[in-house]
């Protein structure tokens, strides 16, 4: 009985080693960001991007493309996150399949972190350059000191070529053009080989002798002073002299060779030019929000007032990147993500034009799949069970005004 | 054979026996302090090391030797009072070296092509060597600490600058002027590594204008020896032998 036993257990033992040993032979590229883990209220509350748009869908090796859009910094940041004083303009992309040729805040250059305010809409632009093949999911991003990394929508973008071909052209201010994508590496290569080198033949040199058991003899013994000859010492003063002539010559020639360099760069750039957007003439009132588990969709009750002069009909609800349309009213050209548009996932219990100086209270329903798919439905399990997002009304010719809803969300489960 | 015999029969053989656990120990010493010093220099020197954009002339001057005399000074007490061997230092960084150009080389730009023109490792070496060169002509650990740790401070800077130089040279990059490293790190896109979480040019030191770099050195030299001394002590409890019991032989 024993001895089968062990042969069971030896056997599971062998099956576990052949499981793990295979499991090495799949390994898929890992093209997700996180997306959606990120907490659901994270996303719903902070930045929120629309108008945005991938300029293309396929790039070869070398080619640009530009990733447009806007945001708004929302007014009602969760206390849970830190405020966006400080903030960086990114892309989320896995490492640099693309390199950022540049990136602009209300038409400014941001290399360096920024400070976004509360309440206020930007419009960015972030032009990438293929320049390793593969289908990459493009994110819009936004990190955020002591909030983390705020992820928007992404899309699949295919790069096509090889990175082989990639090249990356820099004039400097001295005039000289290189290629940061192997500029200085020969040089880099060279001064590690050099000083490893030295290193190696420093160990080597006492390598050659007996090294440890009889050199511990001589020391327990009390004869330690033995073990160091008049010529270990000439040696070492000659490693000595030699590493600080080394250095002293290679600072003197570096310097020579570039004259003018200048420290690394950085800062906070503040007062970023936001979009002055038209006074908005639609006023929202959350009655109450509801999530209904089951069925995957929200639902809430608006009182709208229109106190324009044209009638206006409710759109598009943007939450967390995901777009609720209704196709009466409003229909994406922009050919946004499939995953994050639910082209009729917006009902509107009356979407009949709201005339001027009329109010109204309507139910409005926001379902698709999307909630359950972003997990956006786990906002239920959110510290601040809170949620927005962004509204839009359009009049008969055609002009939006965003609006934006923030309100206690309470779950549903039968 | 009883245990109170020789395992050798010669004079010869016993010497072959000592040279082959030579090279067994310093194998063994080279992988094992490569692990050790590698984890410990990433977690703390990380970032500084990684990139060429956090390669500035205050923190990364300052914070870089401080975080990396640990080890050589540990390794070097345990060669020397055991075995009078001045190599501890240059063992340390040959091993680090080695394992994180492996690192740069496989992950950094094999895994995640990041050109490794940006994100190669400080060189320490020149430092190591003062410091087992000052440890074998004082043979004293004060001496070693003080002038050996001074120097560690001072000469990472010097010994970085030649390959670190043409990355500083300035350009203009769309109506801004940044370095050649900053635009690496704009370039290169790092999505869990933002710009404001560089740590760079920050500090007081601004009446010395431009010469930074030397006054970080010395303020990193003297950390340098309080590190030493401290890890040095490390290096001689780890060498003790008072655990292993006499009648074990």
């Amino acid at each position: 009985m024993k001895i089968l036993k062990d042969k069971v257990a030896k056997l599971s033992f062998v099956a576990l080693l052949i499981t793990m040993t295979a499991a090495m032979f799949y390994a898929p590229t890992a093209s997700a960001h996180g997306e959606k883990s990120q907490a659901a209220f994270m996303r719903m509350r902070t930045i929120h991007w629309f108008d945005l748009n991938w300029s293309k869908d396929e790039v070869p090796v070398n080619d640009t493309m530009t990733l447009t859009g806007k945001f708004y910094v929302f007014k009602g940041w969760p206390e849970t996150v830190d405020k966006p004083e400080v903030s960086f303009l990114n892309v989320g992309i896995p490492g640099p399949v693309f390199i950022r040729a540049g990136s602009w805040i209300g038409g400014q250059l941001v290399p360096r972190s920024v400070s976004l305010e509360l309440g206020e809409t930007y419009e960015f632009k972030v032009l990438l350059k293929a320049r390793r093949p593969g289908d990459w999911h493009v994110h819009a991003m936004m990190n955020v000191q002591g909030g983390g990394p705020i992820i928007g929508p992404g899309k699949w973008v295919t790069v096509t070529g090889s990175m082989g071909s990639f090249v990356n052209p820099v004039t400097t201010l001295t005039g000289e053009t290189i290629d940061l994508e192997h500029y200085n590496l020969s040089n880099t290569y060279f001064w590690h080989g050099l000083w490893y080198a030295i290193g190696l033949i420093w160990v080597a040199y006492w390598a050659r002798k007996p090294l440890f058991i009889p050199r511990s003899i001589a020391v327990e013994s009390g004869k330690a002073n033995t073990l160091v000859t008049p010529l270990d010492k000439k040696v070492t003063l000659a490693f000595a002299v030699g590493t600080i002539a080394i250095i002293a010559v290679s600072m003197g020639a570096t310097n020579e060779k570039f004259p003018i360099t200048t420290p690394l760069q950085a800062g906070l750039l503040r007062g970023m030019k936001t979009i002055e957007l038209p006074v908005a003439t639609v006023a929202v009132k959350v009655e109450d929000a509801t999530y209904r588990v089951p069925g995957r969709a929200m639902q809430m009750t608006l009182t709208i007032t229109n106190n324009g002069d044209s009638p206006v009909r409710l759109g598009e609800f943007n939450t967390a990147g995901v777009r609720f349309l209704d196709p009466a009213v409003s229909e994406d050209e922009s050919g946004y993500p499939d995953d994050l548009l639910a082209e009729e996932g917006l009902t509107v219990s009356d979407n009949s034009p709201i005339a001027p100086g009329q109010s109204r209270t309507v139910q409005v329903t926001a379902s698709d799949a999307a909630w359950e798919v972003y997990r956006l439905a786990d906002l239920i399990y959110d510290p601040d069970s809170r949620f927005a997002g962004l509204l839009f009304f359009y009049d008969a010719a055609g002009n939006r005004q965003m609006i934006t809803v923030d309100a206690p969300l309470i779950p549903t489960f039968i | 054979m009883s245990a109170s015999q020789s395992a050798v029969r010669s004079r010869a053989e016993a010497i072959k026996v000592s040279r082959t656990f030579d090279w067994l120990i310093l194998f063994t010493l080279f992988f094992v302090v490569l692990g050790g010093y590698h984890i410990h220099y990433m977690l703390t020197g990380g970032d500084w090391d990684f990139w060429t954009d956090w390669k500035d002339r205050r923190l990364w001057v300052t914070v870089a030797p401080i975080v990396s005399i640990t080890f050589p000074a540990a390794v070097q007490a345990c060669l020397w009072y055991r075995y009078r061997l001045p190599f501890g230092a240059v063992v340390c960084v040959l091993g680090l070296l080695l394992g994180e150009w492996v690192n740069r080389y496989l992950n950094f730009w094999g895994w995640t092509y990041f050109p490794v023109n940006f994100c190669f490792p400080s060189n320490l070496m020149p430092g190591a060597i003062v410091l087992d060169s000052i440890l074998l002509l004082s043979g004293s650990l004060t001496v070693t600490a003080v002038i050996g740790g001074l120097a560690w401070g001072l000469l990472f800077y010097p010994g970085n600058w030649p390959i670190i130089a043409p990355l500083h040279v300035p350009v203009e990059y769309n109506g801004m002027m940044m370095t050649l490293a900053d635009l690496q790190g704009y370039h290169y896109v790092r999505t869990g590594t933002p710009e404001y979480i560089r740590m760079v040019e920050k500090g007081t030191l601004r009446t010395f204008g431009k010469d930074v770099a030397p006054v970080s050195a010395f303020f990193s030299g003297f950390v340098s020896i309080i590190i030493y001394f401290l890890w040095h002590f490390f290096g001689k409890w780890f060498a003790q032998t008072t655990f292993i019991s006499s009648e074990d032989f």
